[in-house]
């Protein structure tokens, strides 16, 4: 069980203006399972190859249980990193492709087939170590993948972008063995990926990138709850955002006026700010009783199998609301309607 | 038209040369090897120019220097070769310049390479005169004889100038093709530099390796040019003995040149067969 410290992590590449990234700051338990989050290009392998030893910071420290590693070669480090296309070694079978790790340390040989053989029971592949990754599929490549990680017992666990490469029935399936594994192995793992749901369902705590620069690191459901700002908000796919003024507690804007919770507003003053609330947690209503209730015109209705996503018109304001499709049977589109936005679901942006 | 036969027929043309032009003058060779010449009135086909030339001492001479030449020199260019690719496949200041000198000599014939060579190295040469004009030697003389002599020095340098960037551009651009995340993998996994270049990155370019080593030894081992600019008379490598024996004044030799011409494409056949089998089981295990 290991403790990561990542401190101002940097990197310029030669010649480019732009750091790839810059000033990566995150605090990582013992056997947490961490996701850095953001889109292609903002940094996020280049982060994974730092910690790994595979690329020199630009300036920046990487420190496990207290003591830097920066001056430690990768292969003294005590991570592993597992790359987003497998690269397993073509040449060599699957049980070579396991034992790899092994055999560089100088195991000796019955150890290495015995920890081979219990490593492909643990991921579930025992007949197939005599095979060659051409002949496995995806999902077994990639659990070959993870099985060769694993088996050197590595301090800190490095996934990049691991269920990118799999399609979405084997996803769910390899994300629960990651889950597992990590959870029985008690390693210290951080993943990377471009997929906010991905790292939701699979994290103990998200650091999410945008353009270099990390925005926010907490636990998964504080990016829905209380995201820093509009960028974070928009990527965890926040889509109404309003400009107002808050005093005593009610947000004045073009929607109207809206009472604000107390936990909405910490770390805001009264004043000018912008109030967030997921489409998720606009209800339709039938009357006034309940606080927050407003007049909408519906504008259009999406139809996505499992939701509705309701186009409104409130006040000056567009906003978007999702919907059970069985509560909005009937509706058509320019009908005037009633939604309720409780007061505890908003919140408003730290200025 | 099929698409299988449209393929075969634009292949023809190509197939036509090799097959009139390698194969028949293959079978023309072999004919004569065993002594069927009629235009000598030789009619009567027997093994007696093999017997001949296996019973030739100077035969089994020739055979080993050739494989040492053909061998040495493939063995030695491979390494620098690779060694090169290593470097060149970095980055670092002024790399385009490099890379093209490196190239460079590809578009020198050997001919020339083999001159430059006896400029440069025989005991007349340019390195003799400045090593007794600094008095390192006392004499021109006593300039260790690189060309002309028994060991093929000179032969195995020329080649080795000339193959080390045609085996190191495969080798370079295969390694390019690969990039390095193979190797950052093995790294991850606690290998050194060493072991993830033995390991990891030697069985990735190994095909590409492999193809350009076994041109450069089924050529080094059946050329003719270098050997006789550049060799020493006996024993000499076995092209320029079968080709001495073709110009022979006597007729007669000339299936005991095509017995040895077709002994040393079986040979050079045979040790390629071998050459792959087990570099293939040493690198890939």
């Amino acid at each position: 069980m290991t403790h990561v410290s990542i401190q101002s992590l940097t990197k310029v590449y030669p010649g480019a203006r732009e750091p790839a990234l810059d000033k990566l700051s995150l605090e990582i338990e013992s056997g947490e399972l961490t996701a850095i989050l953001g889109p292609s290009g903002c940094g996020k392998t280049t982060a994974m190859k730092m910690i790994a030893g595979l690329l020199a910071p630009t300036s920046g420290d990487v420190t496990f249980d207290g003591r830097s590693v920066l001056a430690d070669k990768p292969e003294h480090r005590g991570v592993v990193m597992v790359f987003q296309n497998y690269l397993l070694f073509p040449y060599m079978s699957v049980a070579d492709n396991i034992g790899f790790g092994l055999k560089m340390r100088k195991a000796p040989k019955p150890e290495i087939e015995r920890r081979v053989a219990d490593m492909l029971e643990l991921v579930k592949l025992p007949d197939l170590g005599q095979r060659r990754p051409s002949e496995l599929s995806g999902g077994q490549q990639q659990r070959v993948a993870l099985a060769r990680a694993l088996i050197v017992q590595p301090k800190v666990l490095l996934l990049d972008e691991p269920l990118s490469n799999l399609d979405a029935h084997l996803r769910i399936e390899m994300r629960d063995l990651i889950r597992s594994l990590q959870q029985q192995m008690g390693i210290t793992t951080i993943f990377v990926t471009h997929d906010q749901e991905e790292a939701v369902v699979l994290a103990d705590k998200v650091a999410l990138i945008l353009d270099g620069t990390m925005k926010q690191f907490d636990r998964p459901e504080e990016f829905y709850k209380r995201p820093v700002d509009e960028a974070t908000a928009r990527f965890f796919g926040g889509r109404n955002f309003v400009q107002g003024q808050l005093k005593n507690g009610v947000f004045e804007s073009g929607l109207g006026k809206l009472a604000v919770s107390e936990q909405s507003t910490v770390g805001n003053g009264e004043g000018a700010g912008t109030l967030t609330f997921r489409p998720e947690n606009v209800h339709l209503a039938t009357d006034h009783s309940q606080p927050n209730t407003l007049p909408a015109n519906l504008v259009k209705q999406i139809y996505l199998g499992t939701q509705t996503r309701l186009q409104l018109s409130i006040g000056s304001h567009e906003i978007e609301a999702i919907c059970n499709p069985n509560e909005v049977e009937g509706l058509i589109n320019e009908q005037e309607i009633l939604v309720t936005i409780p007061a505890d679901a908003v919140w408003l942006l730290p200025s | 038209m099929s698409e299988r036969l449209k393929i075969f027929l634009m292949l023809v043309p190509a197939l036509l040369v090799i097959g009139l032009l390698f194969f028949g003058g293959l079978f023309i060779g072999l004919m004569r090897s065993f002594n069927y010449m009629p235009v000598i009135g030789l009619t009567d086909p027997d093994l007696s120019a093999y017997l001949s030339v296996f019973t030739d001492r100077e035969f089994y001479l020739s055979f080993l220097l050739t494989f040492h030449i053909a061998f040495t020199s493939t063995v030695i260019s491979t390494v620098i070769a690779v060694g090169a690719a290593l470097l060149l496949r970095r980055h670092f200041l002024g790399r385009a310049i490099v890379n093209f000198l490196f190239q460079l000599n590809l578009t020198i014939p050997h001919l020339v390479g083999a001159i430059g060579i006896l400029y440069l190295f025989s005991q007349s040469g340019s390195f003799a005169r400045l090593a007794a004009h600094w008095g390192m030697i006392a004499s021109t003389s006593d300039f260790p004889a690189l060309v002309f002599d028994p060991y093929a020095v000179g032969i195995i340098l020329q080649y080795v100038w000339k193959e080390v960037p045609f085996i190191g551009v495969i080798v370079l651009a295969n390694m390019q093709t690969i990039g390095e995340d193979y190797e950052s993998v093995a790294r991850s996994l606690g290998a050194t530099r060493w072991q993830s270049f033995r390991y990891v990155l030697l069985p990735l370019i190994f095909p590409g390796m492999l193809s350009a080593s076994v041109m450069v030894f089924a050529f080094t081992f059946g050329a003719y040019e270098i050997p006789a600019i550049l060799g020493a008379s006996f024993p000499a490598a076995l092209p320029v003995l079968a080709y001495r024996k073709y110009t022979d004044v006597d007729l007669a030799a000339r299936p005991e040149a095509m017995a040895m011409a077709i002994v040393i494409a079986l040979l050079s056949a045979v040790m390629i067969y071998l050459y792959l089998r087990y570099s293939r089981k040493r690198i890939r295990g």
